[in-house]
C-alpha cells in the first residue's frame, strides 16, 4: 500500500519528532506550560489552513464517497479546532490575533498552495503526515496519559481509536487518489519535515 | 504616468531596517570582489534558478487577476523570466550545476509563499508582492560594480532595462493600495534575507 511505503520512508523523521523535548515533555508532564501555550496558538493557526486545504481537495473529487470521507474528516479537525479553544480559554490566549512563526507559515504556506494548484493526490501526501504522525505520536505516548500529568487530554485525544480511524481513513483516500511518483514522495516527506519543525520552532531541541 | 523614483516607495519606506537586512549579505560582497566561494555560487544559481520557476506561476496567476493597465508591465516581466530561465539553464550546462535538486526549505517556503498569495490574495497584494521580489533584487545586485568573475551577475539585475521594469512595479504599487500590502511586502523581504543567508551559509 503506497500510505505505508511512504510512512516507512519517514520513519526517521517519525522517531525524531517521538524523540523531539517537546513531546517528551508532553508525555512525563515537565513540558513548560509557557511553551504548550505557544504550540497551541501555533497549532490553531495551523488547523485553519487544514480545513480549507479539505475543502480544496473535496473540491476536486466528483464521488459522493469521496465527500463524505472528506465530511468526516473536516468534522475531526473542527473538533480539535474545538479542543484547541477550551485550551484556548484556559490559557487566556486570543486564537483571533495569532501570529504564525516561521515553521508554521511555511507548513501552512505549502498545504494551502498545494491544495489550491496541484493534484489531489498531492494535497493528501501534504496532508496525511499530520493525520498518522498525531496518531502515531498519540499511541506511543497512551502510556502516560496518568491523571497527574497536566497533558493527559492532548496525549488522550491523538491515542483515541477515532483519531487512529480518522487518519486510516485519509490513507485510504491517498491509496485511492495518488500513484508512487516523486511528486508525492516529495510532498509527504516535506510535510513531515515541517511536522519536525513546528515542535522545533517553540522548543528548540538544544534548549 | 508618475516618475518618481521606486526607491521613494511607501512600502519600502515602511519596512525600515528589514529593507537593508534583505539587499545586503556577505554573498554579495564576496561576489562584488571576486572571492565567492564556489560552492556558495552553485548553491545559489542551482536555488535561485528553482525560485524564477516559481515566480513563473506566481506571475501567471497575478497576471490573471490584473486588471487591464497592469497587463503590458507584467506581460513584458513573464518574457524577462522566461529569457532568464534560458540564461540560467545555458550557465548551469556550463559549469556542470544540475538544476533538478530539492528545493532547500528557505526556497521551498520562498515559493509556497508566493503561490499561495497568489491564489488567495487580491490584485493590489499581489503586485506589492512583485514590486518586494524584484526591488530589493534591483537594490541588492546594483550596489555593487560590474567587475570581476561574476560582473555578468551583476549586471544583470542593476541594467537600465531591469530599472525600468522595477519602476514600472513601483507605480503599479503605488496606483493599487491595500492594507494588507505592507505586511506581505515585508514577508518578501523576510525571505530574500533569507535566502541570502542560505545561499552564504548552505
Amino acid at each position: 500500500m503506497l500510505h505505508e511505503a511512504l510512512w516507512d520512508s519517514c520513519r526517521d523523521l517519525a522517531q525524531a519528532c517521538l524523540d523531539h523535548p517537546f513531546v517528551r515533555g508532553l508525555a512525563d508532564g515537565t513540558l513548560d506550560p509557557a511553551v504548550f501555550r505557544d504550540y497551541v496558538a501555533q497549532d490553531a493557526f495551523y488547523l485553519r489552513a487544514f480545513v480549507k486545504a479539505y475543502a480544496l481537495a473535496l473540491a476536486r473529487c466528483d464521488e459522493p464517497a469521496a465527500a463524505q470521507a472528506f465530511h468526516e474528516l473536516i468534522g475531526g479537525a473542527l473538533q480539535e479546532i474545538a479542543m484547541h479553544r477550551d485550551y484556548a480559554r484556559t490559557l487566556g490566549l486570543d486564537l483571533d490575533a495569532v501570529r504564525p512563526n516561521a515553521a508554521c507559515l511555511a507548513y501552512t504556506d505549502f498545504l494551502l498552495a498545494t491544495a489550491w494548484g496541484r493534484s489531489l493526490g498531492e494535497i493528501l501526501a501534504a496532508m496525511t503526515p499530520c493525520m498518522r504522525l498525531y496518531a502515531w505520536l498519540g499511541q506511543n505516548l497512551a502510556a502516560y496519559a496518568v491523571p497527574e500529568n497536566p497533558y493527559r487530554r492532548w496525549i488522550e485525544t491523538y491515542s483515541a481509536p477515532e483519531f487512529d480511524r480518522l487518519a486510516a481513513r485519509i490513507e485510504s483516500l491517498l491509496d485511492a487518489c495518488a500513484a508512487d511518483s516523486q511528486e508525492i514522495r516529495d510532498a509527504y516527506r516535506y510535510a513531515m519535515e515541517c511536522e519536525l519543525r513546528f515542535f522545533s520552532a517553540v522548543m528548540p531541541p538544544s534548549g | 504616468m508618475q516618475q518618481l523614483s521606486w526607491s521613494d516607495s511607501e512600502l519600502i519606506l515602511q519596512a525600515g531596517d528589514l529593507w537593508t537586512e534583505a539587499t545586503r549579505s556577505p554573498f554579495l560582497d564576496a561576489a562584488a570582489d571576486g572571492t565567492l566561494p564556489e560552492d556558495a555560487f552553485r548553491r545559489w544559481l542551482a536555488q535561485d534558478y528553482l525560485f524564477a520557476r516559481g515566480l513563473t506561476g506566481y506571475q501567471a496567476i497575478a497576471l490573471a487577476k490584473a486588471p487591464r493597465d497592469a497587463h503590458r508591465v507584467l506581460i513584458g516581466g513573464l518574457v524577462a523570466l522566461d529569457h532568464e530561465l534560458e540564461w540560467f539553464e545555458t550557465h548551469a550546462e556550463r559549469r556542470g550545476i544540475l538544476l533538478d535538486e530539492r528545493p532547500h526549505p528557505v526556497c521551498r517556503a520562498y515559493v509556497d509563499f508566493l503561490m499561495r498569495s497568489a491564489y488567495t490574495q487580491p490584485w493590489p497584494v499581489l503586485a506589492a508582492i512583485l514590486f518586494g521580489v524584484e526591488a530589493s533584487y534591483l537594490a541588492a545586485w546594483s550596489r555593487l560594480s560590474p567587475s570581476g568573475p561574476y560582473a555578468e551577475f551583476i549586471e544583470r539585475w542593476s541594467n537600465e532595462a531591469f530599472v525600468h521594469y522595477v519602476t514600472d512595479l513601483a507605480a503599479l504599487a503605488r496606483r493599487y493600495q491595500h492594507a494588507d500590502a505592507p505586511e506581505a511586502f515585508n514577508q518578501v523581504l523576510v525571505y530574500e534575507r533569507d535566502f541570502w543567508r542560505m545561499a552564504w551559509e548552505g
